[in-house]
């Protein structure tokens, strides 16, 4: 029985070769996932694992329980950067084997979670926003939140975003207070406002917003709450069909950056692959694929005039106006933990 | 007389509707001829060919498939040695009474509860070495500490019910205890034996908590692959892919309810 054991140790051992192999720990459905791995192989020999996670949530829940050399690169969103540079899992970048990070865009070097790009290199950049069925809602009913989160009005069956900040946040500003408020009393203003919405009989619940896209394009639900990339994927090839909007009372704005955790298995092909998204054509045919906003400042001629001009994409001023980033909290994190528990279990 | 038995009829027949309805729903979807909706469009096995040429799918199968058989091989010995133990040695009778408890209680803990000690006792093993990094590993030795108990209790039952009298008499005629064991209570106990195999074996497959929280990037199985793509998008291939799951584990739970059967009217 041992020899039985043992003999599958080693079998399994040798699946993991150390050398030349990157584990990519990323939101679903974020990149080409066919192609681009294929593509990082061709140009360096190095083979690509991916693994997806919905919620930034979940993959610092798998980190800290034991996935901490598991993966090569992570894909966090800026709120939890704090969270993650104090408890120490992330390694800290090496400057010398990323030379391509001066096509970074001004504002993504000097980010308040993390100066000068010691632990993390821009990504992609975003809104969250309502994913619309255009012959179950017409443009003027989605304007504002309201048609959520009113009672009187009918939206058809739709998803609230399985996510914390974002949902309490958008919960906050439509009841008037700030996107990051810890104050007790907003904070239970806002969840009883997600509760009451929770339980009338068109939301079907909460879905993480690749889940609620598809549901919207399978016919499943009429609206959902959603990532802007995913839903113009779709929107930009049947706009008469769908469309998204970022309703007046607000939304966030984020900013998802490439880490590398503290135990990383192959911290020099982290560094290549960092190198290589930093690429002017690579991190244009990443947007063009994913639609979201680069931070890249040398891919912005590479990029699809179309999606330049798309305000769902680079958001207008005014649009950017009523945008906030998720901070992070410290100590009142606490807080937003207990009203996110109170709404799921309500 | 006869009311009483109608009502209980018609109880058990609800209520394997209940239980049985969802599943045939699923079953139906994966010969349905269309990506996305809830109407019949005719019938295909294209769903279920598409299966097996979807390589995350083929590797996610193998490593439930290794799981199971290596994890019910391990705990079928463990068990059936931890049963006779049990059961022939003269324990005194607080003793027996605090063995009994300690058996039952892998079967009730909630899973919940026993993956999250999964995790944190790995946490401390992997200070002290690093071949316990969440991954196949991991999960196997999981599984056979829940799966364990489980085969110890069936086995237990049936050794109680093959009685200590054969054994004494073959004490009586000189046998020593390994031959004892090796020709008298092991094939006496071999249907208790082979169905506790197939529960634990069951069991393997279907577990989706406890593998969660010892699983590796590298060690996905079907019912782990099955949650992830759960939450992005429900294709027919899922459909198709529940469909054999749920078709293997009622042939196996058919087989060994065959096997206790036989042995109960011996």
């Amino acid at each position: 029985m041992l020899m039985v054991l043992s003999f599958l140790v080693l079998l399994s051992g040798s699946a993991w070769s150390g050398g030349g192999e990157l584990k990519i720990f990323t939101w679903s459905e974020y990149m080409d996932e066919e192609n681009m791995p294929k593509d990082f192989e061709a140009a360096t020999g190095i083979k690509v694992q991916l693994d997806m996670y919905e919620s930034n949530e979940e993959m610092m829940a798998k980190l800290q329980a034991g996935g901490l050399g598991q993966y090569d690169i992570i894909i966090p969103s800026d709120y939890i950067m704090p969270s993650l540079i104090n408890l120490k899992l992330l390694t800290p970048l090496d400057p010398s084997k990323i030379p391509n990070m001066k096509n970074l865009g001004h504002k993504f070097t000097q980010a308040s979670f993390d100066p000068g790009n010691k632990y993390s290199v821009g990504w992609q950049w975003g809104t969250v926003g309502l994913m619309y069925n255009k012959a179950k809602l017409k443009d003027s009913d989605v304007t504002s939140w309201a048609i959520l989160f009113d009672p009187a009005k009918n939206p058809g069956s739709f998803y609230l975003i399985d996510s914390v900040r974002e949902m309490l946040g958008i919960a906050l500003v439509y009841l008037g207070y700030d996107f990051n408020s810890a104050v007790p009393k907003e904070l239970k203003a806002a969840s009883d406002l997600l509760i009451e919405t929770k339980k009338r009989k068109n939301c079907l619940g909460f879905k993480g917003g690749v889940g609620g896209k598809n549901d919207v394009i399978s016919g499943v639900a009429d609206a959902a709450i959603v990532y802007n990339g995913d839903a113009i994927q779709t929107v930009s090839k049947e706009p008469e069909k769908y469309g998204f909007i970022v309703p007046r009372e607000g939304s966030e704005i984020w900013i998802d950056s490439m880490c590398i955790p503290a135990k990383a298995p192959n911290i020099d092909a982290a560094h290549k692959w960092i190198n290589w998204v930093l690429e002017p054509e690579v991190g244009a045919s990443l947007s063009n694929y994913n639609q979201y906003a680069t931070p890249n400042d040398a891919a912005v001629p590479f990029l699809t005039p179309e999606d330049l001009k798309n305000s769902g994409i680079w958001p207008t001023p005014e649009i950017i106006k009523t945008l906030h980033f998720v901070k992070d909290l410290g100590k009142d994190n606490n807080m937003i933990d207990q009203a996110w528990t109170r709404v799921k279990s309500h | 007389m006869r009311k009483i038995n109608l009502f209980v009829s018609i109880s058990a027949i609800a209520t394997m509707g209940f239980l049985y309805l969802p599943l045939m729903a699923v079953a139906f979807f994966s010969v349905n001829d269309t990506k996305y909706g809830l109407v019949w469009k005719g019938f295909t096995l294209d769903w279920y060919l598409k299966l097996f040429q979807n390589e995350f799918i083929l590797h996610a199968a193998w490593n439930t498939l290794v799981l199971a058989i290596v994890s019910t091989l391990v705990s079928t010995i463990l068990g059936t040695i931890l049963a006779i133990g049990m059961d022939r040695f003269p324990w005194p009778g607080k003793m027996n009474t605090t063995l009994d408890l300690i058996l039952h209680l892998p079967v009730i803990i909630p899973d919940i509860i026993f993956a999250a000690a999964m995790v944190v006792a790995f946490g401390f093993l992997r200070a002290l070495s690093s071949a316990f990094e969440p991954g196949l590993v991991n999960m196997i030795i999981a599984h056979i500490t829940f799966q364990t108990a489980f085969v110890a209790l069936v086995v237990r039952s049936r050794l109680i019910s093959i009685g200590k009298d054969v054994e004494e008499a073959a004490r009586d005629l000189y046998a020593d205890t390994t031959y004892l064991l090796l020709k008298i209570t092991l094939p006496l106990l071999m249907p208790g034996i082979v169905a506790g195999a197939m529960l634990a074996f069951t069991l393997s497959l279907d577990d989706f908590v406890i593998s969660f929280f010892t699983a590796g990037p590298d060690s996905v199985t079907l019912p782990l692959y099955i949650y992830a793509a759960v939450r992005r998008v429900v294709t027919p291939q899922i459909h198709a892919l529940s469909t054999l799951i749920l078709l293997v584990t009622i042939i196996m739970v058919i087989l060994m309810e065959r096997f206790t059967r036989k042995v109960n009217i011996k």
